[in-house]
């Protein structure tokens, strides 16, 4: 069955484009004045559709091969006419591409009788018979107008307000189905870059993310609104940011340059101090001496915007009539000068009591802090654990004994866990690996050594400073 | 009969000179015999009833003193005997017996006592060439008594696997003492055997019989500790044999149905120094029983301190609450007293 018309064609045509993917193939051939041409259309990697076609078959040349002129033909052994064949095999239809087939030269009986023959050899393929219609330029204008078959997205930088730490994430342009023209509004902060500024990345998203553009701008850093036209299928034009040039780095080399923290110039913090006074006095000494860096240092950065809370906990006391030494707030939302006037009175009172030699009251530690963190609403909080051994379980497990209280480390750890706006910062006597799992989450956010602290390093991380040369290479869009 | 290297008397001479039935408490060296006996001392003098246990000569009676002291007043461990010291003592009571004649029911005390030996060699094993005369002394004092408590200490077997070994070949050598000369067929040898697993305050030891289902509770005991009934002492025996460090517990178990008559084996699950108790609930808490602590080997100021004081580097936490250590003893003393 034959239909007519440029509308019905042009339909036919998008819908089919629609339907291609990597896999699927499309084959659209034209029977015209001249000859036949074949128009092979498929989607690349991007999901954009590519047409290819060949030169045209004329029909002449088909003549000469196979003799178009009935009378001095030969006729093949098994039967079929070998005219009917040379016009199959130029038009490519043995494929298992889809196949449209378009006559736009009806008046002629060489092109009906071709398509008469494509028609015979695939009989699944929709025949439109149209006078005149361009194909070429039908093709080029579904192309060109083909919605997205999936979505674009701008590579950004979500900083989250309470912990400062940054991760690569992509802020939506346009969704699948959006048409060429489509506009999409966008509102993000840019900080200081590198030397090429802030790089503005769109990716397209199928089975996994591919690179559609990449330009750079180097911009002061402030709020930018600025907007992305989808021109066509796998071309974006962005407007509204000054000096916008190609970029031409590797995604490797974009993506090593984020940095994990952003320092929060503008948050207040509050860092509470958690130091294990229990073990040897050299070990007690260098924990407080540590501490007392990170404080001076970090206040130095954030002057009134850091508050400081100081708690010391030790060993616990299994000897029948020994009073054991509790977790003591020595100090609680302080300024950073009181804190360190009181770790200089630690300094001098020494280690505490020895107790059980091999854990310490770091459970009882999490639940003070559990207690005093869980009525504060806002604001930024980041636990700083210093000191060396395990807490202990809440109940009998082979390895230490249970906690007196029954505190569950794991269930208070969680708590804190999932309380907004609070990092971890831990630092160890020993390796981590070797310190257990406990010191890996109470360091989460950063972890260190006691004897290979880097102050300024681990004070970035934290959240607490800004390294002095820090980039921001993606615009960066705030989240809670 | 009198023991020449020492000159003290055993306890097949103690006394009125008569051959007393004897018990000889027998294990792998650190097995905890000695804390074993003091704990048997504890749980006496804890216990209403005439039972006692009395030193056949002031070393003995001194020994036991020291011993029972560092357990319960001190919280430490007796260190390991480093020197073959045949101690010896009595257990000695009275049990009732309910005689019925014709219409009248009477009751008879029939007064025991019992030679305990503690073989306590340092270390080696039997087929060792060194320390020959240990061993023959050891193999002496075993074809003397009639019962036998041997430890097994699971913990111990856990880490070094040694009870095979340790066991084998002293039954061995008993077994060619023994029945080449006796008159009999069985190819068994006539001792009583009470096998002591011991620990059972440990975490392992008591999650392993929890796992088993083999906890039952007394409920006459005040601190309502978890037990393990004698009647079930064998499966969780088999049990903790499966995590022998070398693998050759099993072996331990079918040398023991070889060796002994199987109506004179009995399996007791014991531990010396009990579960822990908090003083202030005063019962068992699933939750907090461990009682042991590791020892402090520093000082407040953080210098170090002498660990030797504490046998493993633990000492006791709470109360010496001994489990299950009487019952052996009594058991075979009734075994071996009864014609």
């Amino acid at each position: 069955m034959t239909e007519s018309g440029e509308d019905l064609l042009r339909k036919a045509l998008a819908g089919a484009v629609a339907g291609l993917d990597e896999s699927r193939r499309l084959a659209v051939v034209e029977v015209a004045a001249d000859g036949i041409i074949t128009f092979e259309l498929r989607r690349d990697d991007l999901g954009r559709p590519r047409c290819r076609f060949g030169p045209v078959v004329a029909w002449t040349s088909l003549a000469d091969e196979h003799a178009w002129d009935h009378s001095g033909r030969d006729l093949d052994p098994t039967g079929q006419d070998p005219t009917e064949e040379a016009v199959i095999r130029a038009a490519g239809v043995h494929s298992h591409a889809a196949l449209i087939l378009v006559c736009s030269f009806p008046g002629s009986p060489l092109a009906g009788q071709a398509l008469a023959w494509l028609h015979a050899a695939r009989p699944e393929a929709a025949a439109f018979v149209q006078a005149d219609v361009r194909v070429d330029a039908l093709l080029r204008e579904v192309v060109l107008n083909d919605p997205l078959d999936r979505p674009y997205e701008l590579v950004v930088l979500k900083r989250s307000a309470m912990t400062g730490r940054l991760e690569l994430a992509a802020h939506q342009l346009f969704g699948i189905g959006t048409r060429p023209g489509a506009t999409a509004e966008v509102t993000a902060r840019c900080e200081s870059g590198d030397d090429r500024g802030t790089t503005f990345a769109v990716v397209a998203w199928g089975r996994k993310p591919l690179l559609l553009s990449l330009q750079s701008a180097r911009l002061v850093p402030g709020r930018y609104d600025f907007t992305v036209e989808l021109e066509r299928p796998g071309r974006v034009r962005l407007t509204g940011l000054p000096g916008l040039v190609e970029d031409d780095r590797t995604w490797a080399d974009l993506v090593a340059t984020v940095p994990r923290q952003l320092g929060n110039r503008d948050v207040s913090q509050h860092l509470v101090c958690a130091v294990e006074i229990s073990g040897a006095q050299e070990n007690v000494t260098q924990r407080l001496d540590r501490l007392r860096q990170m404080i001076a240092t970090m206040s130095a950065g954030l002057a009134d915007l850091l508050e400081v809370s100081l708690i010391t906990y030790g060993a616990h006391s299994y000897e029948r009539g020994v009073q054991e030494e509790p977790v003591e707030v020595v100090d609680w939302l302080v300024s950073p000068g009181q804190a360190l006037t009181s770790l200089n009175r630690l300094e001098e009172r020494g280690p505490g009591a020895e107790g059980h030699p091999h854990g310490a009251q770091l459970e009882d530690m999490l639940a003070v802090v559990v207690g005093r963190v869980a009525g504060r609403e806002a604001g930024r909080t980041v636990l700083l654990t210093v000191g060396d051994r395990p807490p202990h379980p809440p109940r009998v497990n082979g390895t230490l004994l249970p906690c007196p209280h029954r505190h569950d480390w794991d269930l208070l750890l969680r708590r804190l866990e999932q309380h907004p706006g609070m990092a971890f910062g831990a630092i160890c006597d020993r390796d981590a690996q070797e310190a257990g799992p406990v010191w890996s989450r109470l360091g989460a956010t950063a972890l260190t050594r006691l004897d290979a602290l880097d102050i300024r390093e681990f004070g970035a991380e934290l959240g607490l400073t800004a390294p002095q040369d820090q980039s921001v290479p993606f615009p960066l869009i705030e989240v809670p | 009969m009198t023991n020449m290297r020492n000159g003290r008397r055993t306890a097949l001479d103690a006394g009125s000179g008569r051959s007393q039935p004897n018990i000889a408490m027998w294990g792998a060296p650190g097995s905890g015999k000695t804390t074993l006996l003091a704990a048997l001392n504890i749980a006496l003098l804890r216990q209403p009833g005439s039972w006692s246990i009395v030193g056949a000569d002031p070393a003995s009676t001194g020994f036991l003193t020291d011993k029972t002291t560092a357990l319960s007043r001190d919280k430490v461990f007796p260190p390991a005997t480093q020197v073959l010291d045949n101690y010896n003592w009595f257990l000695v009571g009275q049990s009732e017996q309910r005689r019925a004649r014709w219409f009248r029911r009477s009751r008879t005390a029939r007064a025991h006592k019992i030679g305990i030996n503690l073989l306590d060699p340092p270390g080696g094993v039997f087929g060792n060439r060194q320390g020959v005369t240990s061993q023959q002394e050891l193999l002496r004092n075993l074809v003397q008594s009639r019962g036998i408590v041997f430890l097994f200490d699971p913990i111990r077997e856990n880490e070094d696997g040694d009870a095979f070994e340790y066991l084998h070949g002293a039954l061995a050598q008993l077994a060619e003492q023994v029945i080449a000369g006796a008159d009999t067929t069985d190819g068994r040898l006539p001792h009583h055997l009470a096998v002591c697993i011991t620990k059972f305050d440990d975490y392992k030891v008591l999650e392993t019989a929890k796992r088993l289902r083999l906890l039952t509770a007394d409920p006459e005991d005040p601190f309502g500790f978890p037990r393990v009934s004698n009647e079930d002492g064998k499966e969780l025996f088999q049990e903790l044999c499966r995590v022998s460090a070398s693998g050759n517990a099993d072996m331990a178990l079918n040398a023991i149905d070889r060796f002994f008559h199987k109506d004179r084996i009995r399996y007791f699950v014991t531990s010396s120094i009990g579960f822990y108790v908090n003083p202030r609930t005063k019962v068992f808490d699933i939750d907090d029983y461990e009682n042991l602590v590791p020892a402090v080997f520093r000082t407040a100021s953080g210098q170090p301190t002498s660990g030797a004081k504490f046998a493993n580097g633990v000492r006791i936490r709470g109360e010496v609450r001994p489990i299950n250590v009487m019952e052996p003893m009594l058991w075979l003393g009734q075994q071996i007293s009864t014609p």
